[in-house]
């Protein structure tokens, strides 16, 4: 049996399943959950395999590798499937506690498997053409997941985030044809042997940089973000966790893949407009939070924010900044989803999650306070929890290659982070109106809670078991940071197939 | 042959790009199905001078084959770009039927800095 389709297929199959079921019942919801676990299972499976120095590989279809699709799980695709299906199964079990079966919209589930299948592929493929497809197929069920549950106010803000996207990835079609044009092959493998057969050719730079913008666009960087903001706020709860955890940090997973296997390592102006961008984008969006007054927009920006740390890493391009980088995804990716669902359980029990109408919410529900200290001082980067060490990472490699500039503003960016999240505290936990009204006694926020809970202690956990995931974050950058290994695993795998 | 190519792909992405900056979302999608067109062309060069080639199927005795990757390509991208754009015309129905235009300056005439809904 091989593994490597199985993160594709499940939520596929699941997807379609539920489709076919029809309207929501409780059996349907036990179907999807138990798909999930088992998704999170598969993924821990082909985590531990690849953590073990394990690759895993099929060659669709068994075409020769110049011209067929290869599915390709290293180490780092296997701990963002990890991420994924964990971050998906949260925002299942939290979309069941928070609404009856019968409130539930029915193509919600089917949807959203759709958007885990298309997430799931794009870590697991090894093909530019497929990873356009992938691509789509996520595009496409989030356009739908973003639409289906809008009402009119909703609407209007959706147009943006299907314009740019599809924009996008349209821009990327032609990035696939120019690389299809300039190398003969759509592999990732394949392409970084040729590229490295053509040192200083201005047009890899040029498709570089056209990747860039295409996958800086998926990820939010300055200035491409402005969809991203106005957009996820209209989204049901559970499921702005799951576009807020995954949907951005694909752009950032791509754009380590694409620097680091697929394009040759001498890209100096890409790393370093990489690096002047994100700290743009920090600034810039830590600014717009603080801006903002209800705490899905205040969160919202701060995706942003945390992206600009990430690509910071990326564009310093050491194996070190990249091990921080792969961190700062991991424990950006539980935190961000976990404060969404603190939100939205903070604004259930408000009745709104505009900041002027909340408050009282420490004297009537101290846990969901407490969980919300831990996540929040977690962003900002406080130690000793998870937040601090990928920051503690990046701005050691930055001082160190002279980055002044940018680590100011990393650091002016984590202290504008930390007041935004004081903001939601002191409005809605701490103080906030007397008028304001807790509504205790919904039976829903309880069990909302409780998977706020499960994520709040991974979380945790990352942070205090920093240097075991620090050392699995190490092994996947030096791994994605190896092109030659790669190619070497990929055309090894595909020499075992018949050939032409 | 390239050069007329190239050039009537620049011109189609020049009118793609000049109907998706306008205001009116009704011009901006079919700035989109002028932009996905730009791109299959872009991609259908990519499969070379098609001089002197057969099409590519296996015929005995037939000579050199146009390369049909990019075709594949394109067949994808064509039934992608016609789903998003059954989706766009949808989207701009309900959001006619919702607020009676779809046009930029009025849609979000009454947006203010915080978008709290």
């Amino acid at each position: 049996m091989n593994w490597t389709v199985a993160p594709i297929l499940i939520p596929l199959v699941t997807g379609l399943v539920a489709l076919a079921v029809g309207p929501p019942t409780r059996g349907r919801r036990w179907g999807v959950a138990v798909s999930m676990v088992s998704q999170l299972l598969v993924a821990a499976f082909l985590l531990v395999g690849t953590a073990s120095g394990r690759w895993f590989l099929l060659g669709v279809g068994h075409w020769p590798a110049r011209l067929g699709i290869v599915l390709v799980v290293d180490l780092l695709s296997a701990i963002m499937l990890t991420l994924s299906s964990l971050i998906g199964l949260a925002a299942v079990l939290y979309g069941y506690a928070e609404s009856g079966v019968s409130e539930e919209h029915p193509l919600r589930l089917p949807l959203l498997q759709a958007l885990m299948a298309g997430i799931n592929l794009s870590f697991c493929t090894g093909d530019l053409f497929n990873l356009f497809v992938a691509f789509e197929i996520m595009l496409i069920a989030s356009y739908g997941l973003l639409t289906t549950e809008a009402d009119d106010w909703d609407i209007k803000q959706a147009f943006p985030y299907v314009a740019i996207n599809v924009v996008g990835s349209t821009l990327f079609l032609c990035a696939a044809g120019l690389a299809y044009g300039l190398f003969g092959t759509l592999n990732f493998a394949t392409i970084a042997q040729r590229a490295s057969e053509m040192p200083g050719d201005g047009r890899v730079l040029l498709l570089g940089l056209l990747l860039v913008v295409v996958f800086g666009i998926k990820a939010g960087l300055f200035p491409l973000y402005y969809w991203l903001p106005n957009s996820y706020p209209t989204l049901p709860n559970p499921l702005a966790a799951l576009f807020a955890g995954m949907l951005t940090k694909v752009g950032v997973y791509v754009l380590l893949r694409a620097l680091g296997t697929m394009l040759p390592h001498d890209l100096h102006l890409i790393h370093s407009l990489l690096a002047l961008l994100a700290g743009v984008t920090m600034i810039v969006a830590v600014l717009g939070a603080i801006s903002r007054n209800h705490i899905r927009g205040i969160l919202s920006f701060h995706i942003l924010s945390q992206i600009g740390f990430m690509v910071l890493a990326i564009g310093f391009f050491t194996p070190l900044a990249w091990t921080a980088c792969i961190f700062y995804v991991i424990h950006h990716i539980v935190v961000k989803a976990s404060l969404f669902l603190i939100g939205g359980a903070a604004a259930r029990l408000n009745r709104s999650d505009d900041l002027d109408r909340m408050g009282q919410l420490w004297q009537q529900a101290p846990w969901l306070g407490v969980l919300f200290l831990c996540q929040a001082l977690s962003l900002a980067g406080l130690p000793p929890l998870s937040g601090f060490w990928g920051k503690y990472v990046i701005v050691l490699v930055g001082l160190a290659h002279g980055h002044y500039g940018l680590v100011a503003a990393s650091l002016a960016a984590s202290i504008l982070t930390l007041v935004s999240m004081l903001k939601i505290w002191n409005a809605a936990f701490w103080g906030g109106t007397g008028a304001a009204t807790v509504r205790i006694q919904d039976p829903h926020w309880r069990r909302m809670t409780w998977v706020v809970a499960g994520l709040t202690a991974i979380s945790l956990g990352i942070g205090f078991g920093a240097e075991s995931v620090f050392q699995l974050a190490r092994q996947a950058a030096e791994q994605v940071f190896d092109a030659t290994e790669y190619a070497r695993v990929v055309a090894g795998f595909l020499g075992k197939l018949p050939p032409d | 042959m390239a050069l007329e190519t190239a050039v009537l792909i620049g011109v189609v992405f020049a009118g793609a790009t000049y109907l998706l900056l306008q205001r009116s979302f009704v011009r901006v999608l079919f700035g989109f199905v002028l932009l996905s067109n730009a791109a299959n062309l872009l991609l259908l060069s990519m499969s070379g001078r098609p001089d002197a080639k057969v099409a590519p199927m296996v015929v005995e005795g037939a000579g050199p084959l146009a390369d049909p990757l990019p075709q594949a390509l394109i067949l994808t991208a064509i039934v992608i770009g016609f789903g998003v754009t059954a989706y766009l015309v949808l989207l701009l129905y309900r959001i006619f039927l919702d607020h009676q235009t779809t046009h930029a300056g009025e849609l979000y005439r009454d947006q203010d800095k915080d978008a709290s809904p």
